[in-house]
């Protein structure tokens, strides 16, 4: 087949192959994907009206406080995480459905230094459990930080999912607390 | 157990060669699904008249493009995380083959005729083409950055990527295989469809959430209709365009003809492939999240099935086998 195959292509193809050890290393990101959950001895009215408010991030340990406006209304409403140390993520929503007791937003801007992943989305929802309990669960969809081949071990798809796991773990035990203290 | 007892009666009862030699009898109803599952490593293959996954084969290097042979014997299948192109035997659900490529390979779309595929290389600006026969890279062409979906007409004479990072679709000559015109779509254009005519092309715009509407024999821009949120690829069936929409959960619908949106019809968690039957009468929804492909009701616009998936289904191009 090669004698078919005109010299400009077998130029290219020979450049190519020169390109491979410092570009694209057959390693392109693929999505990633989390779901976290927690069952909370608490109607899902109840735990619904803990998170309910898109500017009150204060169940999330290691969040100091929450600047932004737009209420609850999608497209609209843009929110701050201001954390602990100083650093910032800003976040806004895209579907808000209290029927349904679930809301999903992305972020927008965050140093992956502080959170290691691009393109990153989220929805949280309140279920009902048995026994009049709840489950809330919490999905993120998302990229590595770091966007091309060979990424560093600190920007990889395996440092992504711990991130995001070890918040969402922390953010749902912080949340079942709260409201089981609460009762 | 069921599907097999039915595809083996199928057999038996030589349906498809009765159909192939019966007068006005068009291909036979879509029977499965080949859905690549990339963070599964495997393309199961979905019956769609049991609704159950009748095999589940392994395919390394997190496969999401995937294209069908016209014949419905082959399907080639990219892998974003392998530099190569998997062959697969729909008859005995095996990889017979693994075509080395020299790019990470995404978009992949088949030649009408069976001869040859298309296969875009993500990071360099290429498109190559591959004769299947002697399953060796036979040309490349340069197309715009990024280049995602791959769209072949009907007649096999036009070729379209979608160059998301360039925000443009390339119209190439299959014949000579040379890129004839660019034309600007919207923001980053991923999945793109041809209409059967070989008139008019379609890219879903991930971030201007549009479909654009371009016309391929003036090579222009003919119109843009708005999605729903990170729209991904677009199907055609009954005269509308069904779109996947990630970020939305749903397929937004609108009219071919006027381009004015009609429905947005509410699917699985982020739904990503998408395909019409080739009687035309459902489109299947591929849902990346939740793991489930979706059947719709083209005519009606109703949910008619909820099917099982692997994990982090795409089915990123033509996913339908057809013809048993």
């Amino acid at each position: 087949m090669t004698r078919s195959m005109p010299k400009v292509l077998l130029a290219a193809i020979a450049l190519v192959a020169l390109a491979l050890p410092y570009a694209a290393r057959a390693h392109g990101p693929t999505r990633q994907k989390i779901t976290e959950s927690i069952e909370i001895n608490a109607p899902p009215e109840k735990v619904w009206a803990a998170i309910a408010d898109f500017h009150d991030m204060s169940w999330l340990p290691g969040v100091a406080k929450t600047n932004g406006d737009g209420g609850n209304e999608p497209d609209a409403a843009k929110r701050q995480l201001v954390l602990d140390s100083g650093a910032t993520i800003d976040e806004s929503l895209y579907k808000y459905d209290p029927a349904e007791r679930t809301y999903s937003y992305r972020i927008e801007q965050v140093d992956v230094k502080v959170l290691p992943v691009t393109n990153y989305s989220a929805t949280i929802a309140v279920l009902p459990a048995d026994g009049g309990k709840s489950k809330v669960e919490w999905r993120g969809a998302f990229y590595r930080g770091y966007p091309n081949n060979n990424p560093p071990p600190e920007l990889n798809d395996e440092a992504a999912i711990a991130a995001v796991s070890k918040i969402y773990r922390a953010g749902l035990e912080s949340l079942k607390k709260k409201i089981e203290a609460g009762k | 157990m069921k599907a097999e007892a039915a595809a083996a009666m199928r057999a038996a009862l030589g349906v498809a060669a009765l159909c192939a030699a019966a007068l006005g009898c068009t291909r036979a109803e879509a029977a499965e699904a080949f859905i690549t599952d990339q963070s599964g490593d495997e393309v199961s293959v979905l019956d769609l008249t049991s609704q159950s996954i009748v095999a589940r084969i392994p395919v390394s290097g997190k496969p999401a493009g995937i294209a069908m042979a016209p014949d419905g014997k082959t399907a080639y299948v990219t892998s974003t995380e392998g530099q190569y192109v998997s062959v697969i035997d729909t008859a005995s659900r095996k990889v017979i083959s693994k075509i080395a490529m020299p790019d990470t390979p995404l978009g992949i779309a088949a030649d009408p005729a069976g001869r040859f595929i298309y296969v875009a290389g993500f990071y360099k600006p290429l498109l190559y083409k591959i004769d299947v026969s002697t399953r060796a890279i036979v040309a490349a062409v340069e197309v715009g950055a990024s280049p995602s979906g791959v769209a072949v007409a009907l007649d096999g004479a036009m070729i379209v990527s979608a160059d998301r990072d360039d925000n443009q679709i390339s119209i190439i000559d299959a014949k000579t295989f040379t890129r004839k015109s660019t034309v600007k779509a919207g923001t980053h254009p991923f999945g793109v469809t041809i209409d059967a005519q070989g008139a008019r092309a379609y890219t879903a715009n991930v971030e201007s959430n549009d479909v654009s509407v371009i016309d391929l024999k003036s090579a222009q821009l003919f119109a843009t209709v708005p999605t729903g949120k990170r729209p991904y690829a677009v199907a055609l069936a009954k005269g509308k365009g069904f779109v996947t929409d990630q970020y939305g959960g749903t397929v937004s619908v609108f009219d071919l003809e006027t381009l004015k949106p009609l429905k947005r019809i509410s699917v699985g968690e982020y739904p990503e492939g998408i395909e019409t039957s080739a009687d035309g009468k459902s489109v299947y929804v591929v849902n990346w999240f939740s793991n489930e492909v979706w059947a719709i009701n083209a005519d009606t616009l109703a949910v008619t099935a909820k099917m099982p998936a692997g994990d982090g289904p795409r089915a990123f191009g033509t996913f339908l086998r057809e013809s048993l």
